[in-house]
Protein backbone atom coordinates (compact mmCIF):
# COMPACT_ATOMS: atom_id res chain seq x y z
CA UNK A 1 0.00 0.00 0.00
CA UNK A 2 1.40 3.12 -1.04
CA UNK A 3 1.99 5.87 1.86
CA UNK A 4 0.64 9.37 2.10
CA UNK A 5 3.68 10.74 2.11
CA UNK A 6 4.90 8.94 -0.77
CA UNK A 7 1.20 9.60 -2.58
CA UNK A 8 1.86 13.57 -1.75
CA UNK A 9 5.87 13.08 -3.34
CA UNK A 10 4.44 11.84 -6.34
CA UNK A 11 1.67 14.48 -6.87
CA UNK A 12 4.43 17.25 -6.24
CA UNK A 13 6.79 15.96 -8.58
CA UNK A 14 4.84 15.76 -11.35
CA UNK A 15 3.32 19.49 -10.62
CA UNK A 16 7.19 20.47 -10.62
CA UNK A 17 7.28 18.76 -14.35
CA UNK A 18 3.90 20.09 -15.25
CA UNK A 19 5.25 23.22 -14.19
CA UNK A 20 8.51 22.78 -16.36
CA UNK A 21 6.81 21.33 -19.35
CA UNK A 22 4.65 24.34 -19.28
CA UNK A 23 7.51 26.77 -18.93
CA UNK A 24 9.36 24.88 -22.54
CA UNK A 25 5.87 25.15 -23.91
CA UNK A 26 5.58 29.19 -23.65
CA UNK A 27 8.65 30.39 -25.60
CA UNK A 28 10.17 34.26 -25.03
CA UNK A 29 7.64 36.54 -26.60
CA UNK A 30 10.33 38.07 -28.49
CA UNK A 31 11.28 34.99 -30.65
CA UNK A 32 7.67 34.85 -31.33
CA UNK A 33 7.00 38.04 -32.72
CA UNK A 34 9.74 39.81 -34.27
CA UNK A 35 11.12 39.49 -37.14
CA UNK A 36 9.59 36.86 -39.95
CA UNK A 37 11.31 34.07 -39.48
CA UNK A 38 11.98 31.99 -35.92
CA UNK A 39 14.05 28.78 -35.64
CA UNK A 40 15.95 26.34 -33.23
CA UNK A 41 19.30 25.89 -35.28
CA UNK A 42 22.73 25.02 -34.07
CA UNK A 43 25.89 27.20 -34.85
CA UNK A 44 28.34 25.83 -36.89
CA UNK A 45 30.82 28.09 -37.43
CA UNK A 46 31.23 31.83 -35.73
CA UNK A 47 32.82 32.94 -38.84
CA UNK A 48 36.29 33.59 -37.47
CA UNK A 49 37.49 36.16 -35.03
CA UNK A 50 35.12 38.65 -33.75
CA UNK A 51 36.37 42.34 -34.59
CA UNK A 52 37.01 44.41 -31.96
CA UNK A 53 34.15 46.69 -30.25
CA UNK A 54 35.82 49.45 -28.33
CA UNK A 55 35.43 51.71 -31.20
CA UNK A 56 33.58 50.80 -33.89
CA UNK A 57 30.54 47.98 -33.86
CA UNK A 58 29.92 45.38 -36.15
CA UNK A 59 27.22 43.22 -37.40
CA UNK A 60 29.10 39.49 -37.84
CA UNK A 61 27.78 36.92 -39.95
CA UNK A 62 27.95 33.29 -38.65
CA UNK A 63 26.48 29.92 -39.89
CA UNK A 64 24.13 27.77 -38.65
CA UNK A 65 22.40 24.49 -39.19
CA UNK A 66 18.18 24.94 -39.23
CA UNK A 67 17.09 22.43 -37.12
CA UNK A 68 13.35 23.45 -36.15
CA UNK A 69 11.60 26.05 -38.34
CA UNK A 70 8.78 27.48 -36.09
CA UNK A 71 7.49 30.40 -37.85
CA UNK A 72 7.89 31.73 -41.48
CA UNK A 73 9.95 30.14 -44.20
CA UNK A 74 13.56 29.02 -44.71
CA UNK A 75 15.74 27.27 -47.92
CA UNK A 76 17.77 24.63 -47.05
CA UNK A 77 19.03 23.37 -43.44
CA UNK A 78 22.36 25.71 -43.83
CA UNK A 79 20.86 29.40 -42.79
CA UNK A 80 23.55 32.41 -42.29
CA UNK A 81 22.83 34.74 -39.77
CA UNK A 82 24.25 38.10 -38.80
CA UNK A 83 24.85 38.96 -35.12
CA UNK A 84 25.54 42.45 -33.89
CA UNK A 85 28.31 42.87 -31.49
CA UNK A 86 29.22 39.14 -30.85
CA UNK A 87 31.59 40.31 -28.44
CA UNK A 88 28.83 41.16 -26.06
CA UNK A 89 25.70 39.59 -24.36
CA UNK A 90 22.44 39.49 -25.83
CA UNK A 91 20.82 41.01 -22.80
CA UNK A 92 21.92 44.78 -23.30
CA UNK A 93 23.52 44.92 -26.99
CA UNK A 94 21.11 47.07 -28.81
CA UNK A 95 21.84 50.32 -29.16
CA UNK A 96 21.18 53.54 -32.00
CA UNK A 97 22.04 52.06 -34.93
CA UNK A 98 20.94 48.40 -33.67
CA UNK A 99 17.62 48.92 -32.85
CA UNK A 100 15.46 46.38 -30.59
CA UNK A 101 18.19 43.02 -30.64
CA UNK A 102 18.51 40.87 -27.33
CA UNK A 103 18.15 37.77 -25.77
CA UNK A 104 19.73 35.69 -23.50
CA UNK A 105 22.70 34.20 -25.32
CA UNK A 106 26.05 35.48 -23.48
CA UNK A 107 28.75 33.98 -25.96
CA UNK A 108 28.70 32.18 -29.18
CA UNK A 109 30.32 29.46 -29.51
CA UNK A 110 30.23 26.52 -32.55
CA UNK A 111 27.78 23.64 -30.92
CA UNK A 112 25.12 25.66 -29.26
CA UNK A 113 21.79 25.75 -30.17
CA UNK A 114 19.84 28.78 -30.18
CA UNK A 115 16.48 29.65 -30.92
CA UNK A 116 16.56 32.98 -33.10
CA UNK A 117 13.57 35.15 -34.65
CA UNK A 118 15.11 36.64 -37.80
CA UNK A 119 14.58 39.05 -40.72
CA UNK A 120 16.44 39.24 -43.60
CA UNK A 121 18.27 40.54 -46.04
CA UNK A 122 20.64 41.89 -43.16
CA UNK A 123 20.65 44.76 -46.04
CA UNK A 124 17.39 46.25 -45.49
CA UNK A 125 17.25 45.36 -41.83
CA UNK A 126 20.86 46.83 -39.97
CA UNK A 127 22.76 49.72 -41.02
CA UNK A 128 26.34 49.59 -40.35
CA UNK A 129 29.23 47.74 -41.03
CA UNK A 130 29.11 43.81 -41.83
CA UNK A 131 31.84 41.69 -41.39
CA UNK A 132 31.83 38.17 -43.22
CA UNK A 133 33.78 35.89 -43.72
CA UNK A 134 32.25 32.96 -44.94
CA UNK A 135 32.70 33.10 -48.53
CA UNK A 136 29.46 30.59 -49.15
CA UNK A 137 26.94 32.90 -47.52
CA UNK A 138 26.93 34.47 -51.19
CA UNK A 139 24.78 31.97 -52.28
CA UNK A 140 21.55 32.82 -49.79
CA UNK A 141 19.92 35.69 -48.05
CA UNK A 142 21.76 36.88 -44.83
CA UNK A 143 19.20 36.90 -42.26
CA UNK A 144 19.47 39.58 -39.10
CA UNK A 145 19.44 38.39 -35.73
CA UNK A 146 17.17 40.12 -33.63
CA UNK A 147 16.55 37.77 -30.75
CA UNK A 148 18.40 35.10 -29.89
CA UNK A 149 18.08 32.57 -26.95
CA UNK A 150 19.73 29.42 -25.81
CA UNK A 151 17.64 26.53 -27.08
CA UNK A 152 17.07 23.60 -24.53
CA UNK A 153 18.37 20.73 -25.88
CA UNK B 1 49.78 70.80 -30.46
CA UNK B 2 46.41 72.14 -28.66
CA UNK B 3 45.62 70.82 -25.31
CA UNK B 4 42.29 68.19 -26.45
CA UNK B 5 41.17 67.99 -22.76
CA UNK B 6 39.92 71.27 -21.83
CA UNK B 7 36.55 73.13 -23.05
CA UNK B 8 36.70 76.14 -24.98
CA UNK B 9 37.20 79.05 -23.57
CA UNK B 10 36.39 82.08 -25.83
CA UNK B 11 38.67 84.96 -24.35
CA UNK B 12 41.69 82.18 -23.43
CA UNK B 13 40.95 80.95 -27.11
CA UNK B 14 41.68 84.97 -28.60
CA UNK B 15 44.19 85.52 -26.66
CA UNK B 16 45.99 82.37 -27.84
CA UNK B 17 45.14 83.21 -31.11
CA UNK B 18 46.46 86.97 -30.77
CA UNK B 19 49.67 85.15 -28.97
CA UNK B 20 49.93 82.98 -31.78
CA UNK B 21 49.77 85.14 -34.64
CA UNK B 22 52.27 87.71 -33.36
CA UNK B 23 54.69 84.63 -32.59
CA UNK B 24 54.48 83.67 -36.15
CA UNK B 25 55.06 87.15 -36.98
CA UNK B 26 57.54 87.82 -34.52
CA UNK B 27 59.29 84.80 -35.76
CA UNK B 28 59.22 84.54 -39.17
CA UNK B 29 56.97 81.89 -39.87
CA UNK B 30 55.81 83.35 -42.96
CA UNK B 31 53.93 81.01 -44.67
CA UNK B 32 51.61 79.97 -41.60
CA UNK B 33 51.19 84.24 -40.99
CA UNK B 34 50.44 84.80 -44.87
CA UNK B 35 47.63 81.82 -44.71
CA UNK B 36 45.97 83.23 -41.84
CA UNK B 37 45.86 86.60 -43.89
CA UNK B 38 44.51 84.98 -46.66
CA UNK B 39 42.03 83.37 -44.27
CA UNK B 40 40.83 85.85 -42.62
CA UNK B 41 37.20 87.34 -44.00
CA UNK B 42 36.79 84.28 -46.20
CA UNK B 43 33.60 83.18 -44.90
CA UNK B 44 32.81 81.27 -41.45
CA UNK B 45 33.38 78.23 -39.86
CA UNK B 46 30.98 76.46 -37.47
CA UNK B 47 31.54 73.36 -35.45
CA UNK B 48 30.16 71.75 -32.57
CA UNK B 49 32.86 71.50 -29.20
CA UNK B 50 32.56 71.21 -25.23
CA UNK B 51 31.96 74.87 -24.12
CA UNK B 52 32.59 76.42 -20.69
CA UNK B 53 29.87 74.89 -19.64
CA UNK B 54 30.89 71.35 -20.34
CA UNK B 55 28.10 70.93 -22.70
CA UNK B 56 29.20 70.57 -26.58
CA UNK B 57 27.72 73.47 -27.61
CA UNK B 58 28.15 75.24 -31.25
CA UNK B 59 30.46 77.54 -32.49
CA UNK B 60 31.19 79.84 -35.40
CA UNK B 61 34.58 81.64 -35.98
CA UNK B 62 36.44 83.26 -38.84
CA UNK B 63 38.48 80.36 -40.75
CA UNK B 64 41.86 81.90 -39.18
CA UNK B 65 40.80 81.52 -35.60
CA UNK B 66 38.98 84.93 -35.07
CA UNK B 67 35.47 86.19 -34.00
CA UNK B 68 35.16 82.60 -32.32
CA UNK B 69 31.43 82.37 -30.36
CA UNK B 70 29.41 79.97 -28.85
CA UNK B 71 26.16 80.20 -31.03
CA UNK B 72 23.80 78.08 -29.32
CA UNK B 73 25.50 78.15 -25.23
CA UNK B 74 23.32 75.69 -24.06
CA UNK B 75 23.80 74.19 -20.54
CA UNK B 76 21.18 71.86 -20.45
CA UNK B 77 21.57 70.37 -24.07
CA UNK B 78 24.22 68.90 -26.13
CA UNK B 79 24.66 70.23 -29.98
CA UNK B 80 26.87 68.34 -32.34
CA UNK B 81 27.44 67.95 -36.30
CA UNK B 82 26.38 71.26 -37.43
CA UNK B 83 26.26 71.79 -41.22
CA UNK B 84 25.32 74.78 -43.15
CA UNK B 85 22.44 74.68 -45.77
CA UNK B 86 23.94 75.21 -49.34
CA UNK B 87 22.98 78.88 -49.05
CA UNK B 88 24.66 79.13 -46.04
CA UNK B 89 21.76 80.77 -44.66
CA UNK B 90 21.04 78.15 -41.95
CA UNK B 91 22.23 75.14 -40.08
CA UNK B 92 21.37 71.53 -39.56
CA UNK B 93 22.81 69.69 -36.22
CA UNK B 94 21.74 66.58 -34.10
CA UNK B 95 20.62 68.17 -30.22
CA UNK B 96 21.22 65.63 -27.52
CA UNK B 97 20.26 65.61 -23.77
CA UNK B 98 22.86 66.73 -21.39
CA UNK B 99 25.08 63.93 -20.82
CA UNK B 100 24.76 62.04 -23.93
CA UNK B 101 28.16 60.45 -25.00
CA UNK B 102 28.11 61.76 -28.68
CA UNK B 103 29.62 58.44 -30.59
CA UNK B 104 31.43 59.57 -33.35
CA UNK B 105 30.35 56.50 -35.18
CA UNK B 106 26.54 56.78 -34.34
CA UNK B 107 26.21 60.61 -33.84
CA UNK B 108 23.70 60.19 -37.08
CA UNK B 109 20.96 57.89 -34.63
CA UNK B 110 21.46 59.99 -31.51
CA UNK B 111 19.14 63.25 -30.50
CA UNK B 112 16.87 64.76 -32.76
CA UNK B 113 17.80 66.79 -36.10
CA UNK B 114 17.50 70.45 -35.35
CA UNK B 115 17.56 73.38 -38.05
CA UNK B 116 18.55 77.00 -36.97
CA UNK B 117 19.33 79.87 -38.68
CA UNK B 118 23.23 80.21 -39.60
CA UNK B 119 23.93 82.25 -36.17
CA UNK B 120 22.10 79.20 -34.32
CA UNK B 121 19.02 81.85 -33.50
CA UNK B 122 15.37 80.51 -33.94
CA UNK B 123 16.29 76.48 -33.68
CA UNK B 124 13.35 74.13 -34.15
CA UNK B 125 13.41 70.56 -34.02
CA UNK B 126 12.53 68.61 -37.01
CA UNK B 127 10.79 65.89 -34.98
CA UNK B 128 12.29 63.46 -32.00
CA UNK B 129 14.92 61.76 -30.81
CA UNK B 130 16.19 59.12 -33.33
CA UNK B 131 14.00 60.65 -35.98
CA UNK B 132 15.44 61.81 -39.48
CA UNK B 133 18.93 59.86 -39.01
CA UNK B 134 22.04 61.45 -40.99
CA UNK B 135 19.84 63.86 -41.89
CA UNK B 136 21.31 66.22 -44.52
CA UNK B 137 20.87 69.36 -46.78
CA UNK B 138 19.26 68.37 -50.74
CA UNK B 139 21.14 70.63 -53.38
CA UNK B 140 18.41 73.44 -53.06
CA UNK B 141 18.08 73.20 -49.15
CA UNK B 142 14.21 72.88 -49.16
CA UNK B 143 14.82 69.29 -48.17
CA UNK B 144 16.56 66.69 -45.98
CA UNK B 145 18.03 63.53 -46.99
CA UNK B 146 18.10 60.38 -44.62
CA UNK B 147 19.10 56.96 -44.15
CA UNK B 148 16.47 54.69 -42.91
CA UNK B 149 17.15 50.97 -42.93
CA UNK B 150 15.24 50.01 -46.11
CA UNK B 151 15.57 53.12 -47.78
CA UNK B 152 17.14 56.62 -48.25
CA UNK B 153 14.34 58.90 -47.95
CA UNK B 154 14.16 62.46 -49.15
CA UNK B 155 12.21 64.57 -46.69
CA UNK B 156 10.90 67.86 -47.58
CA UNK B 157 11.66 70.11 -44.82
CA UNK B 158 8.32 72.64 -45.02
CA UNK B 159 5.72 69.73 -44.86
CA UNK B 160 7.86 67.02 -43.43
CA UNK B 161 6.13 64.66 -46.06
CA UNK B 162 7.97 61.91 -48.13
CA UNK B 163 9.12 63.33 -51.53
CA UNK B 164 11.31 60.49 -52.29
CA UNK B 165 12.69 56.62 -51.68
CA UNK B 166 15.19 54.88 -53.38
CA UNK B 167 17.13 51.53 -51.84
CA UNK B 168 20.16 52.01 -49.40
CA UNK B 169 22.44 49.56 -51.62
CA UNK B 170 24.65 48.94 -48.23
CA UNK B 171 25.01 52.60 -46.97
CA UNK B 172 24.97 53.24 -43.64
CA UNK B 173 26.26 56.59 -42.46
CA UNK B 174 27.34 59.79 -43.21
CA UNK B 175 25.15 60.31 -46.93
CA UNK B 176 25.23 63.71 -48.38
CA UNK B 177 24.18 64.88 -51.68
CA UNK B 178 26.79 66.47 -54.29
CA UNK B 179 26.04 70.25 -55.12
CA UNK B 180 24.65 69.16 -58.77
CA UNK B 181 22.29 67.00 -56.97
CA UNK B 182 23.86 64.12 -59.13
CA UNK B 183 25.20 61.90 -57.31
CA UNK B 184 25.27 61.00 -52.79
CA UNK B 185 27.91 59.57 -51.22
CA UNK B 186 28.53 58.27 -47.96
CA UNK B 187 30.29 54.90 -45.93
CA UNK B 188 28.88 51.55 -46.46
CA UNK B 189 28.89 47.62 -46.86
CA UNK B 190 29.73 47.48 -50.54
CA UNK B 191 30.41 43.88 -52.17
CA UNK B 192 31.39 42.08 -49.10
CA UNK B 193 33.82 45.06 -47.73
CA UNK B 194 32.45 47.19 -44.89
CA UNK B 195 34.27 50.90 -44.70
CA UNK B 196 33.90 51.89 -48.02
CA UNK B 197 33.34 55.10 -49.57
CA UNK B 198 29.97 54.96 -51.98
CA UNK B 199 29.29 56.90 -54.65
CA UNK B 200 25.20 56.43 -55.64
CA UNK B 201 23.91 58.11 -59.08
CA UNK B 202 21.29 60.27 -57.75
CA UNK B 203 18.54 59.19 -60.31
CA UNK B 204 19.23 55.49 -60.67
CA UNK B 205 20.91 54.48 -57.43
CA UNK B 206 23.60 52.68 -59.23
CA UNK B 207 26.43 52.66 -56.66
CA UNK B 208 30.26 52.38 -56.95
CA UNK B 209 32.80 52.44 -54.78
CA UNK B 210 35.08 55.37 -54.52
CA UNK B 211 37.70 54.22 -51.98
CA UNK B 212 37.50 50.57 -50.68
CA UNK B 213 38.45 49.74 -47.21
CA UNK B 214 39.01 51.49 -43.68
CA UNK B 215 37.41 54.31 -45.29
CA UNK B 216 34.67 56.56 -43.88
CA UNK B 217 33.18 60.63 -43.66
CA UNK B 218 33.13 61.08 -47.10
CA UNK B 219 32.33 64.73 -48.38
CA UNK B 220 31.65 66.38 -52.07
CA UNK B 221 34.27 68.15 -53.83
CA UNK B 222 32.45 71.32 -54.59
CA UNK B 223 32.94 70.57 -57.98
CA UNK B 224 30.34 67.29 -57.54
CA UNK B 225 33.35 65.43 -59.21
CA UNK B 226 35.62 64.35 -56.48
CA UNK B 227 34.52 63.04 -53.27
CA UNK B 228 36.94 64.15 -49.79
CA UNK B 229 37.55 61.23 -47.12
CA UNK B 230 39.40 59.76 -44.67
CA UNK B 231 41.37 56.37 -45.06
CA UNK B 232 43.66 54.36 -42.30
CA UNK B 233 45.32 52.12 -45.88
CA UNK B 234 46.62 49.27 -44.63
CA UNK B 235 49.87 47.39 -43.93
CA UNK B 236 50.97 50.33 -41.34
CA UNK B 237 53.40 49.36 -39.32
CA UNK B 238 53.02 52.10 -36.99
CA UNK B 239 50.81 52.18 -33.65
CA UNK B 240 51.07 48.83 -33.50
CA UNK B 241 50.00 47.81 -36.74
CA UNK B 242 46.85 49.99 -36.20
CA UNK B 243 48.25 52.50 -38.32
CA UNK B 244 46.61 56.04 -38.38
CA UNK B 245 43.71 58.02 -40.82
CA UNK B 246 44.88 60.39 -43.51
CA UNK B 247 43.29 62.73 -45.53
CA UNK B 248 42.51 61.61 -49.25
CA UNK B 249 40.49 62.52 -52.11
CA UNK B 250 39.38 60.47 -55.39
CA UNK B 251 37.29 61.31 -58.28
CA UNK B 252 33.55 59.97 -58.13
CA UNK B 253 34.03 56.66 -59.71
CA UNK B 254 37.53 55.75 -57.46
CA UNK B 255 39.70 56.82 -59.81
CA UNK B 256 43.15 59.10 -58.72
CA UNK B 257 43.17 58.50 -55.27
CA UNK B 258 45.42 61.19 -53.64
CA UNK B 259 46.82 61.47 -50.25
CA UNK B 260 45.87 65.20 -48.70
CA UNK B 261 46.95 64.97 -45.70
CA UNK B 262 48.40 62.63 -43.37
CA UNK B 263 50.81 62.84 -40.13
CA UNK B 264 51.63 59.80 -38.44
CA UNK B 265 50.27 59.67 -34.73
CA UNK B 266 46.81 61.41 -35.25
CA UNK B 267 44.16 60.33 -37.10
CA UNK B 268 42.24 62.34 -39.77
CA UNK B 269 38.82 63.27 -40.17
CA UNK B 270 35.72 65.96 -40.58
CA UNK B 271 37.77 66.64 -44.16
CA UNK B 272 35.91 69.29 -45.95
CA UNK B 273 36.75 71.72 -48.63
CA UNK B 274 35.91 75.41 -48.47
CA UNK B 275 32.87 76.39 -50.88
CA UNK B 276 35.59 77.88 -53.71
CA UNK B 277 37.53 74.82 -53.08
CA UNK B 278 40.68 76.99 -52.18
CA UNK B 279 41.14 75.02 -48.48
CA UNK B 280 40.62 72.40 -46.72
CA UNK B 281 39.73 71.99 -43.22
CA UNK B 282 40.08 68.76 -41.02
CA UNK B 283 40.64 67.54 -37.31
CA UNK B 284 43.72 65.79 -36.47
CA UNK B 285 43.14 63.75 -32.82
CA UNK B 286 45.49 61.47 -31.28
CA UNK B 287 42.58 58.93 -30.62
CA UNK B 288 40.97 56.76 -33.61
CA UNK B 289 37.15 58.43 -34.27
CA UNK B 290 37.75 62.00 -34.39
CA UNK B 291 36.98 63.06 -30.27
CA UNK B 292 33.34 63.44 -30.00
CA UNK B 293 33.61 60.87 -26.94
CA UNK B 294 35.75 63.82 -25.05
CA UNK B 295 36.86 67.60 -26.10
CA UNK B 296 37.16 66.90 -30.21
CA UNK B 297 40.42 67.68 -31.58
CA UNK B 298 42.20 70.95 -32.85
CA UNK B 299 41.27 71.88 -36.67
CA UNK B 300 43.54 72.85 -39.07
CA UNK B 301 43.20 74.18 -42.66
CA UNK B 302 45.51 74.20 -45.37
CA UNK B 303 45.36 75.39 -49.18
CA UNK B 304 43.89 72.86 -51.64
CA UNK B 305 46.93 73.71 -53.85
CA UNK B 306 49.65 72.91 -50.79
CA UNK B 307 48.50 69.05 -51.20
CA UNK B 308 49.72 66.75 -50.43
CA UNK B 309 51.39 67.80 -47.03
CA UNK B 310 52.67 65.22 -44.49
CA UNK B 311 53.88 67.06 -41.06
CA UNK B 312 55.68 65.44 -38.09
CA UNK B 313 58.54 62.96 -38.48
CA UNK B 314 55.81 59.98 -39.65
CA UNK B 315 58.96 58.21 -41.96
CA UNK B 316 56.60 55.40 -43.37
CA UNK B 317 54.53 57.82 -44.88
CA UNK B 318 57.38 59.97 -46.14
CA UNK B 319 58.68 56.91 -47.73
CA UNK B 320 55.11 55.72 -49.24
CA UNK B 321 54.67 59.33 -50.71
CA UNK B 322 58.01 61.62 -51.47
CA UNK B 323 56.88 64.57 -52.74
CA UNK B 324 54.39 66.01 -50.61
CA UNK B 325 55.43 69.55 -48.34
CA UNK B 326 55.99 70.07 -44.79
CA UNK B 327 52.65 72.74 -44.27
CA UNK B 328 51.33 75.65 -43.96
CA UNK B 329 49.11 74.16 -42.15
CA UNK B 330 46.67 76.66 -39.24
CA UNK B 331 46.25 74.60 -36.79
CA UNK B 332 42.96 75.99 -34.45
CA UNK B 333 40.97 75.25 -31.49
CA UNK B 334 39.44 72.19 -30.89
CA UNK B 335 36.20 70.86 -32.67
CA UNK B 336 34.28 68.36 -34.32
CA UNK B 337 32.94 68.01 -37.56
CA UNK B 338 33.50 71.84 -39.15
CA UNK B 339 31.44 72.97 -42.19
CA UNK B 340 32.39 76.19 -43.72
CA UNK B 341 30.16 78.75 -45.56
CA UNK B 342 31.52 81.75 -47.60
CA UNK B 343 28.22 83.79 -47.29
CA UNK B 344 27.72 86.29 -44.91
CA UNK B 345 26.27 86.07 -41.65
CA UNK B 346 24.09 88.50 -40.29
CA UNK B 347 23.72 89.41 -36.56
CA UNK B 348 27.06 89.43 -35.50
CA UNK B 349 27.86 91.11 -32.29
Amino acid sequence: MISRRILAGAVFMTFLAGCSKGAESTPDPKLTSLGTVEVTAKLIDVGGEFPPNDLYDYAHVMQYEVLEIHRGQVSGTTIFVGHYNPRKARTGVGDERSGEVGGNVTQFVAGDVHRMALAEPIDEQFMGGIVNKLPESEKGPIYWAIWTNRANQ
Amino acid sequence: MCDTSHPINIKRATVACVFIFSACCAFADDAQVQLAEELHGHGWIVFSARAQNETWDLFLMRPDGSNLRNISNTADLEEAAPRFSPEGDRLLYRRLAKGTKIDHDKWGFQGEAVIARADGSDAIALGGAGEYPWASWSPDGTAIVCLMPKAIQVVDIATKKLVREMPRKGIYQQLFWSPDGKWLTGTGNHQGESWTVVRMNAETGDTNAVHVFQSCTPDWHPDSQRVIYSSRPGGQKANGGYGWTQLWQANGDGSEAKLLFGEDGVHIYGGALSPDSKFIIFTKSHMDGGGSESSGAPMCIMRATDAPIIQGESPDLRALHPNTKDGPVLELVPGWEPSWTLHEIVNQP
